[in-house]
């Protein structure tokens, strides 16, 4: 091949680049302007931990982000996906807000520190950090109490069980989701005091093969019933798979394992979205630490596979409207913590600080929480 | 007039930057030795590569039997009846004789009947003398035996042209023998035989027709009768070469170099020298003769302390040596020059200027507390290659570049200019054409005038007569015979070779032995 | 029975056009494919390679951001090619990098009040031992029984990473952190200086001077000669009288070092704190990175600034609604192509047909 040849080919190479980067550049895809459209728009973003179609945590998160762009036709939205907690994370905020971004929303524990930085210097962006504790003039915190939704599916997979193990694949041993843990347990035990919850920590959040693996071995442990605290479906696929029974977790994951998940207990964010957003707009957003309850419908259970009986189906209503009364709540005394010593007194009632700082499990839970002191 | 089987006309190869072949004509006839002869790199082996469907030449045309053949392939050549048996055998070491001899047959692996098979392969073995046994496994059989098993597969497999890329070049002399006077039955079978090598004495004893390529050009055929030692080396040089060096007799001196009942473990663990034990002198060289594999290596490494010593002593100047670090052995003024050239003796990477330092980088000359002085670096290197007529193009090209001979020259040259002591040289002009080894050669007689100690290690019996004032004979790790150059009889030294322990005895009981 | 097939040829000697040529040919081409991809999944790529260049170089924070992420890379880049250039297959980087991480921690976090001319030196010195402590186990093994240190190496990745995660989520949490899994926040002292008005810190001039100190050691020490040597042929090393085990343990060493380096520079510089996840695996990249610069430590910073860009940008398309699988995969080409013109510099490719006759 000569040079004269190569050249050709060179340039050739260089026009068609060209035209498909101009060609395609000239076309304008963006949407029809909306009657609101006299209307400021307001722009809002979300930095996700995961990729949007994780099925779990992120996912929720951005059905939350649509029905909210559904509600709101003058919310323009920026969504970040995968972004790791590291150093990528600050410049990642930082971008959005340099982009015109009014609203960020930032959902992973990790993007804590980030957030206050990068807020420090844009005073006139409002960021909403979720499931942090730290917060500034502009920078609220949000998060849902799950608990309550575990302590529901704890009374479905407490009538459930024939062999009173129930299996728990655990994410991290941090205070949320042994909060979790625990909840769930008071639930079973509720209704069934003499299951016991076997937990298995994976040290992941995303990892499906990792935490299938957790999931059968937990059913190889005699467990036929198991819940999960990561963004995977792989503990319900691996328990359907051998004919038992699974509860979902972050989004309802009855696609997932049909014959397998009995409920899920899932977020609810879009109306909180709707809220924060709005209350921008109208100049009300203070810096509040939002905690929600299933009354908000924040979190709440997905519907129940054909398996769980009416007569289940009634004990959990029975308790959510408890709940959402709140005239009670899970943590209430007496409870005792696996050695048998009663850490909170009947008639009291666990406090938010307490809850938040978790570092305990309740009786009936068998497992060991890694390096706590 | 014989019959024409292999016509090749006007072959054409290029690799990059090299023409290999330039329109090379030959002509191979049934019933003949013909030999090709050439220096490294005067492309024999490539066209014989062509003509075996290894490559494909970039002009010409090969006819068989008078038809016009294209090979894709070496199958395609198989097919047509050309065999070719390379210098590394490729055999397949676990399995017996048998499978590999079936090994690569299309369609035939499982279905020819053992008798059948048996049959044929004695029968080829009684018609010229190959015989070979079917149920060994391959790794048990000596070098000897396995270009045996070459030569039958190809047999087997239909072959009327035998190719052998330079055959002896491991065997021993009396293997050697064997090897031609099967070859020589074979060609009185109809078979044609093609040896490439650059051995002259074979040549002359075995080859009916010899062609002589230089630089890729054919540059003559000699035919029966024309096949004269002296001719054959004009064509391949262009010139006429010493055949005798003159050596200027140089007084012996004193014991450099004694091993005192040396034994040491090869690479496998195994024992490999046993109580071994001999002298140089300085201004001596001793030339150690063997088949490669009965230790040399090992002893070689010893001495350079690169190898443990695990009883018995290494005395240099009476200085006990043994197992003291490389670093140190080089210190006290050893040289070594390794068979492994290039990976050993050089590092292929790396340029001229970075491997003529590689023992003495250390050196105050070379380098200061932390870094190199580059400019003397390079001062060194324009000396030395000036001084012994390396031929490098660049300063600054990695030496894998270089041919055999220049990478010798450069080894010799940084070791010599250390002025050594003592100077182990092993298999010096392994694989070097005749004007690079001549080159080598008179390096090795100069530095005995300047009252080194030689230790000359090598198979090449020529080489050893050529260069030794002592020969000695290295079997299975001992020392088996040593005498004065003008006592060594040659029959003598090649029966040691092979482990007749006693060979003067038993030529005085059979009569004269038969090489 | 002409068929045609491509044959790769070594080329003898890369000439210097192509050197230059084929590396911008090979992105344009990524980025061509790039934008048919791009227009097939309705982007707009002449806006998403905008973005791409002004978020990572073409603006002031994009490109400060830039060098941020290649601090990291570099440091650990340099690493691993100090013991690339002995043929030591150190793939740990990312775990040494956490090992130094965790070393150049516990100065603050046990001793929160030492004055910063303690402070910073102590755990600089802290993170390199850390560092090339975790890469001595490897070389240990490798020195004395020649066990592969590729499988080591990586293997000790894994154990270094949930090391720390061990660390963060028990001893070290930071006991006013509400039992989340973070170490307590260093104090100021203990904190690299930022330069510049940015994020950039003094992890630079760590990356800088080592990068010259390498190559002046690669090109004119005497210590650089011989790991030259015993990268390029150990017997001949050997044969030469360099001492390879001590070599192999001292290179190691230093190679884990400034790894561990890197890991001091990212916690102290930029994170303030230890905790899980503090490399997206710097350590895997350098591989790479060290090996486009064909080991040259000067190429390795500019390499470094490259990558870091890529990365940067790749994240900043998100902004014009490119899903992160799409940022990855044109990241991913780019690569590909880079590393493909790569082969090309040094081969070329030629058209032939079965017969070995050459197609024009």
């Amino acid at each position: 091949m000569n040079f004269k040849r190569r050249g050709t080919i060179l340039i050739t190479l260089l026009v068609s680049l060209l035209l498909v980067i101009s060609g395609c550049g000239t076309k304008t895809p963006t949407a029809t302007p909306t009657p609101e459209a006299a209307k400021e728009k307001i722009k809002v973003a979300f930095v996700y931990v995961g990729p949007v179609g994780d099925a779990g945590w992120t996912t929720a998160h951005d059905a939350g982000r649509k029905y909210m762009v559904e509600k709101m036709p003058n919310v323009e939205t920026t969504i970040m996906e995968s972004v790791p907690e590291g150093a990528d994370a600050e410049r990642v905020i930082t971008q959005l807000a340099e982009k015109g971004n009014k609203v960020i929303f930032t959902t992973s524990f990790g993007y804590m520190d980030p957030t206050i930085n990068v807020a420090k210097k844009y005073p006139n962006v409002t960021f909403m950090h979720n499931s942090g504790y730290k917060t500034a003039d502009n920078v609220g915190t949000y998060f849902g109490r799950m608990y309550q939704a575990r302590y529901l599916t704890g009374i479905v997979a407490g009538k459930t069980t024939k062999t009173n193990t129930i299996g728990y694949v655990a994410a991290f041993p941090i205070p949320e989701v042994i909060r979790g843990i625990n909840a769930f347990t008071q639930g079973v035990r509720s209704v069934n005091p003499t299951a016991k919850v076997k937990v298995i920590w994976t040290n992941t959040w995303y990892d499906p093969a990792a935490e299938k693996d957790a999931g059968k071995s937990l059913l190889a442990a005699g467990a036929d019933v198991l819940a999960q605290h990561q963004d995977t479906p792989g503990p319900i696929q691996a328990a359907e798979e051998v004919g038992k029974f699974g509860i979902g977790y972050n989004t309802d994951m009855a696609k997932m394992a049909p014959k397998a998940v009995l409920t899920s207990a899932i977020w609810n964010w879009g109306p909180f979205y709707v809220k924060t957003v709005q209350s921008v707009i109208d100049k009300t957003w203070k810096n509040d630490q939002y905690w929600g309850p299933i009354s908000d419908g924040i979190v709440d259970l997905a519907p129940y596979g054909p398996m769980v009986t009416d007569d289940t189906k009634k004990l959990v209503a029975d308790a959510k409207a408890k709940l959402v009364s709140k005239s009670w709540d899970v943590f209430t005394g007496p409870i005792k913590d696996q050695t048998g010593v009663v850490k909170i007194p009947a008639g009291q009632v666990m406090s938010d600080k307490d809850m938040l700082a978790f570092d305990w499990f309740v009786e009936g839970v068998d497992g060991k929480i890694p390096a706590a002191k | 007039m014989k019959q024409v089987v292999i016509q090749l006309q006007g072959i054409v190869k290029k690799f990059p930057g090299v023409l290999a072949n330039d329109h090379v004509d030959l002509d191979i006839y049934a019933g003949e030795i013909h030999a090709i002869l050439g220096e490294n790199g005067s492309g024999k082996s490539t066209l014989m590569s062509v003509l075996a469907g290894l490559y494909k030449p970039d002009e010409g045309k090969i006819l068989v039997n008078g038809v016009e053949q294209k090979f894709r392939s070496p199958r395609d050549a198989i097919d047509c009846g050309i065999g070719m048996i390379h210098q590394h055998f490729k055999l397949v070491e676990p399995f017996t004789v048998a499978e590999n001899i079936t090994l690569g047959e299309k369609h035939k692996f499982f279905s020819v009947s053992d008798k059948k098979f048996k049959a044929s392969i004695n029968e080829l073995g009684n018609k010229y003398g190959l015989e070979i046994n079917l149920n060994a496994k391959v790794w048990q059989l000596s070098v000897g035996e396995k270009q045996r098993v070459e030569i039958v597969r190809m047999l087997y497999r239909g072959s009327q042209v035998l190719i052998l890329d330079e055959p002896t070049a491991v065997l021993t002399p009396q293997e050697a023998g064997e090897l031609f006077k099967n070859l020589r039955a074979m060609a009185s079978a109809g078979c044609a035989v093609v040896l490439i090598t650059h051995k002259l004495n074979e040549v002359e004893a075995v080859a009916d027709r010899v062609t002589v390529l230089r630089q890729g050009k054919l540059v003559g055929v000699l035919e029966h009768g024309e096949i004269k030692a002296k001719e054959m080396v004009r064509l391949m040089v262009g010139r006429t070469v010493v055949m005798q060096y003159e050596r200027e007799p140089s007084p012996v001196g004193e014991v450099v170099l004694e091993l005192d009942k040396v034994n040491c473990f090869n690479d496998m663990g195994l024992a490999c020298l046993h109580d071994l034990s001999f002298t140089v002198r300085a201004g001596e060289i001793l030339g150690l003769a063997g088949v490669s594999g009965n230790g040399q290596r090992e002893m070689a490494e010893v001495i350079a302390g690169l190898r443990r010593v695990e009883s018995g002593k290494v005395l240099l100047n009476d200085r006990n040596i043994s197992n003291l670090s490389p670093c140190k052995i080089i210190d006290l003024g050893v040289a070594y020059v390794p068979e492994d050239r290039l990976g050993m003796g050089l590092v292929p990477e790396l340029n001229a200027m970075e491997n003529l330092i590689l023992k003495n980088y250390r050196q105050p000359g070379f380098s200061g507390r932390w870094l190199l002085k580059s400019q003397a670096v390079k001062r060194n290197a324009e000396t030395l290659i000036k001084q012994y007529q390396v031929n490098v193009t660049s300063l600054t090209q990695p030496v894998k570049v270089l041919s055999g001979g220049n990478l010798q020259k450069l080894l010799l040259a940084r070791e010599i200019s250390s002025s050594p002591k003592l100077m182990v040289v092993i298999y010096p002009a392994r694989g070097l054409d005749i004007g690079a080894t001549e080159a080598v050669h008179k390096l090795l007689l100069k530095l005995k005038t300047s009252r080194t100690a030689i230790l000359l290690i090598s198979e090449d019996l020529d080489e050893i007569y050529r260069l030794a004032d002592r020969v000695g004979v290295v079997y299975n790790g001992q020392l088996t015979g040593d005498f004065p150059v003008e006592q060594a009889d040659l029959e003598e030294v090649g029966l040691l070779m092979t482990g007749s322990r006693s060979a003067r005895e038993r030529m005085n009981d059979d009569g004269p032995a038969q090489i | 029975m002409d068929r045609l097939r491509f044959k790769l040829e070594k080329r003898l000697t890369p000439s210097p056009v192509m050197v230059f040529i084929i590396p911008l040919v090979s992105v344009l081409l990524a980025l061509l494919l790039g934008a048919i991809f791009l227009s097939l999944t309705g982007q707009k790529p002449l806006a998403v390679y905008t973005i791409m260049f002004t978020d990572s170089l073409g603006s002031k924070y994009g490109f400060t951001e830039t060098i941020v992420k290649a601090i990291p890379l570099a440091l650990t880049a340099l690493g691993v090619a100090l013991a690339f250039k002995m043929k030591l297959w150190n793939i740990g980087a990312e775990g040494q990098l956490y090992m130094g991480a965790m070393g150049a921690s516990w100065l603050p976090l046990t001793y929160p009040t030492l004055p910063i001319y303690f402070m910073l030196p102590g755990m600089v010195v802290l993170g390199m031992m850390a560092g090339g402590l975790w890469a001595l186990l490897t070389a240990i093994p490798r020195a004395i029984w020649k066990v592969n240190e590729i499988i080591t190496t990586l293997m000790l990745n894994y154990v270094a990473i949930l090391w720390v995660d061990y660390l963060v989520f028990g001893p070290w949490r930071d006991p006013k952190g509400s039992n989340f899994p973070i170490s307590a926040p260093f104090p100021e002292a203990a904190r690299l200086p930022e330069l510049f008005n940015s994020r950039i810190h003094a992890g630079l001039f760590f990356a800088i001077a080592l990068a010259v100190i390498l190559a002046i050691i690669f090109k004119y020490s005497r210590w650089g000669y011989s790991i030259n040597v015993i990268g390029s042929s150990e017997r001949a090393a050997g044969y030469a009288g360099m001492n390879i085990k001590r070599n192999i343990l001292l290179v190691m060493f230093l190679s884990g070092a400034i790894s561990g380096l890197a890991g001091m520079a990212e916690v102290s510089g930029i994170i303030g704190k230890l905790q899980h996840g503090i490399s997206p695996g710097y350590g895997y990249t350098a591989i790479i990175v060290a090996w486009l610069s064909k080991l040259n430590p000067l190429a390795i910073l500019i390499v470094s600034v490259l990558f870091g860009a890529l990365q940067v940008g790749g994240y900043a398309v998100q902004v014009e609604g490119v899903p992160a699988a799409v940022a990855t995969m044109l990241q991913g080409t780019i690569l590909f192509f880079v590393l493909g013109g790569e082969v090309l510099t040094n081969y070329r490719v030629r058209l032939v047909s079965r017969n070995g006759e050459e197609r024009k």
